[in-house]
């Protein structure tokens, strides 16, 4: 390499110093902090210097690197590793996923905080799924996911708290209630496409947040619905000391009492309720209507012309999608035994729909990566506090620059004519 | 050789403009009419009519089925194809890219697989009465296949297929929902003349094997020439000329409209 271009390469990292400095400055280096009568600013130049000084080393390896026209070597084998897994490997990497998932509880590293992680996990894992019908096979880009969740959640709560049913019946009914807010949001949006879609949805998950905040008599508005009943094991609740004529799980099975048990209950819920909806997704798609949804994603007009009713094929994939949405959002209402409009906000539609496009449109293991690496990495930085989103965007713009179809962007066909060649 | 369609006083006017002007053709079954004329004649507006992608703003168009006619007017959008059995392509190909040459074949055989499938239940309870028409779907997408010459390239992605090829499975595609009348929008565009030819010994294929009727728009006269039975010319929404093909080519008013006159 010439010297010419280091020095250009210098000067050009200089000059990112000076953006970052620019942007990183106000925000980071000045800090309010609340003494006694008011906010006062405290400057925190070392942070500034040590982000811009960050910056300015990552431009200049960059800029040396594009210059030699070579790749670093941690780039090329990250890079060809992550082209390397392929829909085929996927499938081997479903069924160690799978039994990993199955014994993962009894793992002796496992303790309550990496349950709970990894209930998160599979709930998204089931968003995930769920909005890759709409978003992923029918191609129709839904920013308001999160509308169905909640109304799952609410409805789950709401039948849960006053008729005190059991989750196994309010369960499916939270379903059926979302799947019909789906139709209900499918109709007007019809022939709406792309952005104009988008647009509407998001609108539709605020409306649904909105009325939910202000719709007091029957949500409790802001406060929330409390004390929604946990789920029991068929029947035998998780208590330590049941109600007179009541027998406790620990007790049936002669356990010694630990929340351990409902915790890992709660998570084969969810690991079954997802496996459910990837079962069904993996299946309807090799079905007539599944193929529809993807020919109305590739092209809606060659669709009317061969006599598919853009309509309905529309309007199932958001009832479905919407109804899986509404199972997680009740499996959600059940583990807190509390919710509220907080819990449905923009940026859970936001994560979503992230997993679903980086995870690869319409690849369901793509998904499982994703929600793996997206919560996962969000999780692991929790002691960054609010600089923990900067992981979560880091690790997006890393899937994005790699990867730019999303993890897993192959598609398999439906159905083969000469079987499998591989 | 009955009649097929008959176009009665068709006017579609955009705002001011008059795309077409008061057309009336016929055209019969197992016979290729074919309508040609200058760029903005108006042609592919009449097959948005017919197709129902437009609603004419006057006259009307009957499709003749065994004894009783059906006005075309009544069905809109995808009832045309459905209802109707009228199938079209497009000018600009609209395959299903992304998806494999076999599933193109089978979205258009949608609605009997719909049927079958029990509107999706017997599909996912994976019942046998389901597999069997499913399989005669994939049976009949392999016919049209070996036709065209691409069966070994039916699990690959259409997207993927040579131009040429994408024009022919465009076509057989139609041909899958067993039209009674096919519109084909300039399909020998983009081809070279290898290619023209063998999209010649298609269409007659369909002509007198399927007892399909087909409408034709198209630009290349070796095409219109070779294979027509019938030619509608129209200019500025209006039929100019209507006749043979050979009467066509020696028509003083379609020299006139393509060329120009002298002055």
């Amino acid at each position: 390499m010439e010297k010419k271009d280091i020095i250009q390469s210098f000067k050009d990292s200089l000059f990112t110093g000076l953006i970052a400095l620019a942007l990183f400055g106000p925000i980071v280096g000045l800090r309010t902090v609340s003494k006694g009568e008011g906010l006062f600013i405290t400057p925190q130049w070392g942070i500034v210097f040590l982000l811009v000084g960050l910056c300015i080393l990552g431009r200049f390896l960059i800029n040396i690197n594009s210059a030699r026209r070579t790749e670093f070597k941690i780039f090329s084998t990250l890079s060809s590793k992550l082209s390397s897994i392929t829909e085929d490997k996927a499938k081997h990497f479903a069924i160690t996923g799978i039994l990993f998932a199955v014994v993962f509880p009894f793992l002796p590293f496992t303790d309550r905080y990496f349950m709970d992680v990894a209930i998160m996990i599979l709930t998204y894992i089931m968003l995930g799924w769920g909005l890759n019908i709409v978003v992923g096979l029918a191609g129709l880009l839904d920013l308001g996911y999160v509308a169905f969740y909640a109304v799952g959640a609410y409805s789950y709560a709401l039948i849960a708290t006053t008729f005190g049913w059991s989750f196994w019946i309010c369960l499916p009914l939270a379903g059926v209630f979302a799947a019909f807010f789906g139709i209900l949001l499918g109709f007007p949006v019809l022939r709406l496409r792309g952005d104009y879609l988008a647009i509407v949805t998001l609108g539709f998950g605020e409306i649904i947040r909105i009325i939910l905040i202000n719709w007091y008599e029957v949500t409790n508005g802001p406060d929330g619905i409390t004390g929604i009943p946990r789920p029991s094991f068929f029947g035998l609740p998780f208590k330590r000391s049941p109600d007179e004529g009541e027998i406790s799980f620990h007790l049936f099975f002669n356990l010694e009492y630990s929340t351990m048990h409902r915790i890992i209950f709660l998570y084969y819920l969810i690991l079954v309720l997802a496996l459910i909806t990837n079962y069904f997704t993996l299946k309807i798609r090799k079905l007539p209507v599944g193929r529809a949804w993807e020919a109305l994603r590739e092209d809606e007009i060659a669709c009317k012309s061969l006599g598919v009713n853009p309509t309905n094929t529309k309007l199932t994939a958001f009832a479905i999608g919407a109804m899986f949405g509404g199972f997680a959002g009740s499996f959600f209402a059940t583990r807190q035994a509390f919710i509220s409009p907080e819990s449905f906000t923009f940026i859970e539609s936001a994560i979503i729909v992230a997993i679903v496009v980086l995870g690869g449109m319409g690849s369901q293991t793509g998904v499982v990566l994703a929600s793996i690496f997206l919560i996962g990495i969000t999780e692991m930085f929790r002691d960054l506090e609010q600089y923990r989103m900067i992981a979560f965007g880091g690790a997006m713009v890393l899937i994005m620059v790699f990867k730019p179809k999303g993890i897993l962007a192959n598609r398999k066909p439906t159905i083969l004519m000469h079987g499998d060649k591989k | 050789m009955s009649n097929l369609l008959s176009v009665e006083n068709l006017t579609m006017k955009f705002g001011g403009l008059t795309a077409i002007d008061n057309l009336s053709f016929d055209a019969k079954s197992n016979q290729i009419t074919s309508i040609i004329g200058p760029n903005g004649a108006g042609k592919t507006t009449v097959f948005n009519c017919l197709t129902g992608f437009y609603k004419p703003t006057n006259g009307q168009m009957f499709l003749y089925k065994e004894d009783s006619k059906i006005s075309l007017r009544k069905y809109t959008d995808f009832k045309i194809a459905y209802v109707a059995k009228v199938a079209r392509t497009f000018q600009n190909i609209r395959l299903f890219p992304a998806m494999s040459v076999l599933e193109n074949l089978l979205v258009a055989q949608h609605n009997e697989l719909m049927v079958a499938s029990g509107y999706s239940l017997f599909g996912l309870l994976n019942l046998k009465s389901y597999r069997d028409k499913e399989q005669l779907a994939v049976d009949k997408a392999k016919y049209w296949l070996d036709i065209i010459g691409l069966t070994h390239r039916a699990d690959d992605n259409a997207g993927d297929l040579p131009y040429g090829d994408q024009r022919k499975l465009e076509i057989v595609r139609a041909m899958c929902i067993e039209p009674r009348l096919l519109c084909l929008d300039e399909p020998a565009a983009g081809l070279n003349p290898k290619e023209s030819a063998e999209l010649n010994k298609l269409l007659k294929f369909i002509k007198t094997e399927k007892q399909t009727g087909i409408l034709l728009i198209e630009h290349d006269m070796s095409v219109v020439m070779g294979i027509s039975d019938h030619v509608v010319v129209l200019n500025y929404g209006k039929k100019i000329f209507e006749g043979t093909a050979n009467q066509t080519k020696n028509s003083k008013e379609v020299i006139e409209a393509y060329l120009g006159v002298d002055e």
